[in-house]
C-alpha cells in the first residue's frame, strides 16, 4: 500500500492563500475593473491592411461570376440560367505562381479581364481581397491587395494622427508592422442611432483621404451597440447561478448536502480565480472568456466529482476510520489519475493555446490557469469543506454512511 | 450483455454516424463548385435555371428530329429514354431497338410533356444537391468568413404609430416582428447571396448571417432602408411584346441581376418586375413578368388600413382597403383615366398583385376581389407593410474576412492534430498497450462528433473544434479512471477478466456522474445567447455523451477482444505493475 499524503495538514494555509487571491481579484475587479472586449462595452473594431492594389479583374459578361480564395487556390465560378457556360476555372498557386502568371492564365476565362498594378512577379498566395466586398466580378474592378515587401513601416501613431477626430480610439498594430495591419477600436456612447454605419463611414473616410480608398483593405470588423452588450452580460451571470444551482441539486442527490456545497464552492472558487487572472492580466473580458469560466465550472465539477466518487467508496469501505484519513486516503489514491488526467487535458489545451491567435489563443490560457484551479481546489477546498462539516458533526461525518455499508456488503458487492 | 450484442451496437453506431456525415463528405469534397454556386442560388435562379436548360435539350432533340438523325441519342438523356419506354409501353406499342431523337419525341404525348420531364429532371438534381448541402456540416462565419447581423424591431414604436387600434398586444407585436422578418428575407434574397440564414432571436430581434463575403454598405442600406409600396398602372400591350420576346430569348434576356440587357425591348417610361405568388412554403415564387409604368400610380402611405373579407352575394373572398383623403382624390383621377386597364402593387420592386379597374373609385373605399381566400391574406399582409411601420436597429454587425477564415481553418486543424498526437503520445507512452484503446477510444469521439455536429445542422466554427479539442482531453479522463482502477486490481493479483471487469465496475459511477455534471453545465451554455460559446457548447455536450460511449463500451469491448480472441493473460498497462 503506498504511504498516504497528508492533504489535511495544508487546509488551512491552502484556504487562506486561496481566499488571499480571491480578495485580491476582487479588489482589482473593483478599482480597475475588466477589460472589456468588444462584446461589453459597445463600440466598433476595424481590422484593416493599407495596402496597394495587387491587380483588378472585370466582368462583361452576362453570368454570375464569384470569385474564392483559399490557401491553395483561387477560383472563377462561373454560373448562369443559361445553363451551359457553369464551369469553376481553378488557378492553383502551385501551377500559377505569381500573380504575372493568373494574368496570362486568366484569358481562358471569357469576358473576364485583368488589370495588373503590382510586379508581375508578386506571389499569388500573397494577395487578398477586401472583405467588405462581394466577391461576384461585375463592371466595376474586384480589386486584390498586396503589401509590397519593401514598403515603409506605418507606426501606430500616425494611424492615431489620422483618425484625430476620434479622440477615444485604440490603435494596435497586428501581426508584424511589416504587415501594415492595424486593429481599430472606437467607443459608441449610444448617443447615435445609426452609429454602426457613421462609424464605418467615417473610418473609412478618414483613412482614404490619408492613404488612398482604393489602398485600403478590410479584413474585419464588428460592431455591437450598446444594449445587446448588456443584455449578454447579465444573460451569463444568470447561466453561471443557473447552473450552479443544478449542479449542487445533483450532487445533493447523489452524494450528501455537504458535499453537494463543497462542491459548488470550489467551483465557485475557480470562477473567482480565472476573474482574479483575468482582471490582473488585462486580458480582454468578451464571450469567449466567459466560455473560459463556464467551461471550467463543467472540468472543475468533474475533477471534483471523481474525488468525491472515491471518498465515498472509502466512507463504505472503512467506516471506522476518521473523516480526516478517509479524505487524505481516497485522495492519495486517486493522485495517479488526477495528475495523469490533468496532465493529458492540459496537453491537448496547450496545442490549442500554442496554435490559434486572439481570442482563442486567451481562451486556451484562461482554460490553463482554470484547470490549476480545479485540480488545487478540489483537494483544498471541496475536501476541506467536507472535513469541516464533518468534525463539527456529532457522527463525525461518517454514520449516514455506515448503515448502507452494512446492506452493501450483505449485497456482496465488496467481495 | 453479450459481445456479440455489443459488437453490434457499436458497428450500428458507426453505420448510422457515417450515414450522418456523407451528406457533408458528399458536398465538400464530391460536388464541383458551379454546381454548389447554383443550389446556393435563389430558388428563383433554380427553376429559370432548370427550364432554360430543358429548352434548349428539347431545341437540339427537335432538330435532331426533323433532321431525321438515325444515331441513339445522347447518353445523358438516358432517364427520357427510360421514361419513354415507359410510356411506349403503356400504350401497347412495339420499343424501338435504338432510340433516336424521333422515336423519343414520339413516344410522349406533346412536346411540352417532354419539355416539363426534362425541367423537373434538372430541377430534381438541384433541389438534391440543395438537400445535400442542408444536411452537410455549415462551417461558421468565422471559418468560412462573412458577415453577421443582429437587428432590432422597435415594436413599442410600431405599436405607438399604428393608425389602427390594437385589440391584442401580443398578437399585435407578433405580426409586427413577422413583417420585418418576411421584409427583411424578401429582400435579402432579392440581393442573390448564397445561403443566408435569417432568424428570429427572442422577442425582438433578428439574427441574419451572409455566408461568404458582403457590402456592407449595400447591406445596410437595403436591410435600413424602408419598405416602398405603391401602385403602378400595368401596360399591358408591352407585357405581352416583352414576355414573346422573353420566350424566344430566354438566356439572353437578362444579366445575372435580373436586369434587362437590351433596355430597348420595352418602352422607355416602363419597367419589367416580376410578378410574385406566395408558394406552399410561404416564399415568394415568381410567376411571371409584366411590364409597368416607371411613374408611381399611387404611394402605399395613403394606405390607412387593409382587411379581408367576404362578398355578401358571391361568398368570394376579397380585400378591402381605406385611403387618406388625399390618397382619395390621387387614386379617383387615377382610376378614372385608366378604366380597364391593370393596376399593380409593388412592393420592394415585386409585383405583388394586379387587379382590373372596372371604374373610377372616387370614395378612398378600394375593393379587390377574384383571387383564393390565401391569396388575399397575402396581399392584405402586403398593404399592411404600408401603413404599419415596424422601425428597425441595428444592433451588432460584424464582418469576417474570407482571407481570416482561411487563417481559423489552418490553426484549428494545426491545433486538432497536435492536440491529438499529444494525447496520443501521452497515453502511449504510459499506458503501453492499453493505450492504444484510449487512442482508438479518441478517433471515433471525433468522428461521432463530426457526425452529430452534420445530423443536427450544426455550425463548425472554430470555438466548436476548441470545445472538441478540450472533449478530447477529458474524454481520456474516462479511459485514466478504468485503467487507474484496472491497476489496483492487478496489484491485488487478480487475473485479467477479473481485473478488465472489476476496472469497468468501479469506475463506472465515477465516470457517469462527473460526466452528467459537465454536461449539465453545457447544456446550460448552449442557452448563452452568441455563437461562439453556443459552438463550444454543442461540441462539448455531444462530446461528454460520445466519450462515455467511447470509455465504456468500445474500450471494454476491445479489452474482452484481447481477451478472448486473442487469449491474452496479461494486460499491458503500466511500466511497474505487471500481472
Amino acid at each position: 500500500m503506498k504511504k498516504v499524503i497528508k492533504f489535511s495538514k495544508m487546509f488551512i494555509p491552502c484556504v487562506s492563500l486561496s481566499v488571499l487571491i480571491v480578495l485580491f481579484g476582487i479588489f482589482g475587479l473593483i478599482t480597475k475593473g475588466f477589460n472589456l472586449g468588444i462584446d461589453f462595452q459597445a463600440g466598433f473594431i476595424e481590422k484593416v491592411s493599407i495596402a496597394p492594389p495587387s491587380f483588378s479583374l472585370l466582368y462583361s459578361g452576362t453570368q454570375t461570376v464569384k470569385v474564392t480564395q483559399s490557401s491553395s487556390e483561387i477560383d472563377l465560378v462561373v454560373t448562369g440560367v443559361g445553363g451551359s457556360d457553369n464551369k469553376t476555372f481553378k488557378f492553383p498557386y502551385a501551377t500559377y505562381p505569381t500573380v504575372g502568371s493568373l494574368a496570362s492564365a486568366i484569358t481562358t476565362v471569357p469576358d473576364v479581364t485583368m488589370t495588373v498594378t503590382s510586379p508581375n512577379d508578386t506571389a499569388l498566395k500573397s494577395v487578398f481581397p477586401d472583405s467588405e466586398i462581394l466577391p461576384k466580378l461585375s463592371a466595376v474592378p474586384y480589386a486584390f491587395h498586396y503589401v509590397p515587401a519593401n514598403s515603409s513601416v506605418i507606426s501606430s501613431d500616425e494611424i492615431r494622427k489620422t483618425i484625430s477626430m476620434y479622440p477615444d480610439a485604440a490603435v494596435q498594430v497586428v501581426g508584424a508592422p511589416s504587415e501594415r495591419t492595424f486593429q481599430i477600436r472606437l467607443n459608441d456612447d449610444g448617443t447615435d442611432p445609426n452609429a454602426s454605419a457613421n462609424l464605418r463611414t467615417g473610418l473609412t473616410k478618414a483613412f482614404s483621404d490619408k492613404f488612398g480608398a482604393e489602398n485600403l483593405a478590410v479584413i474585419s470588423n464588428d460592431f455591437v451597440g450598446s444594449r445587446f452588450s448588456q443584455n449578454l452580460a447579465s444573460q451569463a451571470a444568470w447561466l453561471v447561478l443557473a447552473t450552479l444551482a443544478v449542479i449542487w441539486l445533483y450532487c445533493a442527490l447523489r452524494f450528501r448536502w455537504d458535499f453537494a456545497i463543497g462542491c459548488v464552492l470550489s467551483v465557485f472558487h475557480d470562477a473567482l480565480i480565472m476573474v482574479a487572472f483575468v482582471v490582473w492580466s488585462r486580458m480582454s473580458f468578451n464571450s469567449t472568456t466567459i466560455a473560459a469560466i463556464l467551461t471550467i465550472l463543467g472540468y472543475s465539477i468533474n475533477d471534483t466529482i471523481v474525488v468525491f466518487d472515491r471518498i465515498r467508496e472509502n466512507m463504505r469501505l472503512y467506516p471506522n476510520m476518521k473523516m480526516t484519513d478517509v479524505l487524505n486516503f481516497a485522495q492519495t489514491e486517486i493522485l495517479g489519475r488526477t495528475i495523469v488526467t490533468t496532465t493529458v487535458t492540459m496537453v491537448s489545451v496547450l496545442s490549442l493555446f500554442i496554435f490559434t491567435t486572439g481570442d482563442m489563443k486567451d481562451f486556451a490560457l484562461a482554460l490553463l490557469v482554470g484547470m490549476t484551479s480545479g485540480v488545487y481546489s478540489t483537494i483544498y477546498i471541496a475536501s476541506a469543506f467536507v472535513d469541516l462539516v464533518a468534525s463539527r458533526r456529532k457522527d463525525g461525518g461518517m454514520l449516514v454512511e455506515k448503515k448502507k455499508v452494512s446492506r452493501e456488503v450483505a449485497t456482496g458487492e465488496l467481495v | 450483455m453479450s459481445k456479440k450484442s455489443r459488437l453490434a451496437i457499436i458497428l450500428v453506431v458507426l453505420a448510422v454516424c457515417f450515414a450522418f456525415l456523407w451528406p457533408s463528405i458528399k458536398w465538400f469534397y464530391f460536388t464541383p463548385k458551379e454546381d454548389q454556386a447554383l443550389a446556393l442560388g435563389s430558388r428563383e435562379k433554380i427553376k429559370d435555371y432548370a427550364h432554360n436548360m430543358a429548352v434548349s435539350d428539347l431545341k437540339k432533340l427537335m432538330e435532331d428530329a426533323r433532321a431525321d438523325q438515325k444515331g441513339a441519342i445522347d447518353s445523358k438523356f438516358s432517364s427520357l429514354v427510360s421514361e419513354a419506354r415507359k410510356n411506349t409501353k403503356a400504350v401497347k406499342k412495339a420499343i424501338p431497338s435504338t432510340w433516336t431523337a424521333r422515336t423519343i419525341l414520339a413516344a410522349f404525348p406533346s412536346e411540352s410533356d417532354v419539355l416539363t420531364f426534362l425541367e423537373n429532371g434538372y430541377r430534381e438534381k438541384i433541389l438534391a444537391t440543395k438537400n445535400t448541402q442542408g444536411s452537410a456540416v455549415k462551417l461558421g462565419l468565422d471559418l468560412s468568413g462573412g458577415m453577421s447581423i443582429i437587428i432590432k424591431a422597435d415594436l413599442d414604436a410600431a405599436v405607438a404609430s399604428s393608425k389602427a387600434s390594437i385589440t391584442d398586444l401580443a398578437t399585435f407585436k407578433k405580426e409586427a416582428m413577422k413583417q420585418a422578418m418576411d421584409t427583411l428575407t424578401s429582400r435579402i434574397d432579392q440581393f442573390g447571396l448564397s445561403e443566408p440564414v435569417i432568424r428570429q432571436q427572442g422577442e425582438d430581434r433578428i439574427y441574419i448571417e451572409l455566408p461568404g463575403a458582403a457590402d456592407s454598405e449595400r447591406i445596410n442600406s437595403i436591410i435600413m432602408g424602408k419598405g416602398m409600396l405603391s401602385f403602378h398602372i400595368v401596360d399591358s400591350d408591352a407585357t405581352t411584346a416583352f414576355l414573346s420576346y422573353y420566350q424566344a430569348h430566354p438566356t439572353s434576356t437578362f444579366d445575372a441581376d435580373y436586369k434587362l440587357l437590351d433596355s430597348s425591348i420595352i418602352p422607355a417610361d416602363t419597367e419589367v418586375l416580376g410578378l410574385y405568388t406566395k408558394d406552399s412554403y410561404g416564399i415568394d415564387e415568381r410567376t411571371s413578368f409584366i411590364v409597368i409604368k416607371k411613374d408611381v400610380g399611387l404611394e402605399g402611405k395613403h394606405i390607412q388600413g387593409a382587411q379581408t373579407e367576404r362578398d355578401n352575394i358571391s361568398g368570394q373572398p376579397k380585400v378591402t382597403f381605406t385611403l387618406d383623403a388625399e390618397g382619395t382624390k390621387i387614386f379617383a383621377d387615377l382610376t378614372a383615366a385608366n378604366i380597364k386597364k391593370s393596376l399593380a402593387i409593388v412592393s420592394d420592386n415585386k409585383v405583388k398583385s394586379h387587379a382590373v379597374i372596372q371604374e373610377a373609385i372616387p370614395s378612398g373605399q378600394v375593393q379587390l376581389s377574384g383571387f383564393s381566400s390565401t391569396e388575399a391574406e397575402n396581399i392584405k399582409a402586403v398593404l399592411k407593410t404600408a401603413w404599419l411601420n415596424v422601425p428597425l436597429s441595428m444592433e451588432s454587425q460584424s464582418v469576417i474576412g474570407a482571407s481570416m477564415g482561411e487563417d481559423a481553418i489552418r490553426q484549428g486543424v494545426m491545433a486538432i492534430s497536435f492536440g491529438l498526437l499529444g494525447v496520443f503520445l501521452y497515453m502511449l507512452l504510459y499506458y503501453k498497450g492499453s493505450g492504444i484503446n484510449a487512442c482508438l477510444a479518441q478517433v471515433l469521439n471525433i468522428y461521432i462528433m463530426f457526425a452529430v455536429l452534420s445530423a443536427f445542422g450544426l455550425t463548425l466554427s472554430l470555438s466548436s473544434i476548441a470545445g472538441m479539442i478540450l472533449t478530447v482531453g477529458m474524454a481520456v479522463d474516462a479511459n485514466v479512471l478504468i485503467f487507474e482502477r484496472i491497476k489496483e486490481e492487478m496489484r491485488l493479483k487478480k487475473g485479467r477478466a477479473s481485473c478488465v471487469a472489476a476496472g469497468f465496475d468501479h469506475a463506472f459511477w465515477a465516470i457517469m456522474d462527473s460526466n452528467i455534471t459537465t454536461f449539465i453545465a453545457a447544456v446550460f451554455l448552449t442557452q448563452l445567447g452568441t455563437g461562439s460559446i453556443k459552438g463550444f457548447a454543442y461540441s462539448l455536450a455531444i462530446g461528454v455523451i460520445s466519450s462515455v460511449f467511447t470509455a465504456l463500451f468500445v474500450s471494454h469491448l476491445m479489452f474482452d477482444f484481447d481477451t478472448q480472441v486473442l487469449k491474452r493473460k496479461t494486460i499491458s498497462i503500466s511500466w511497474r505493475t505487471k500481472i
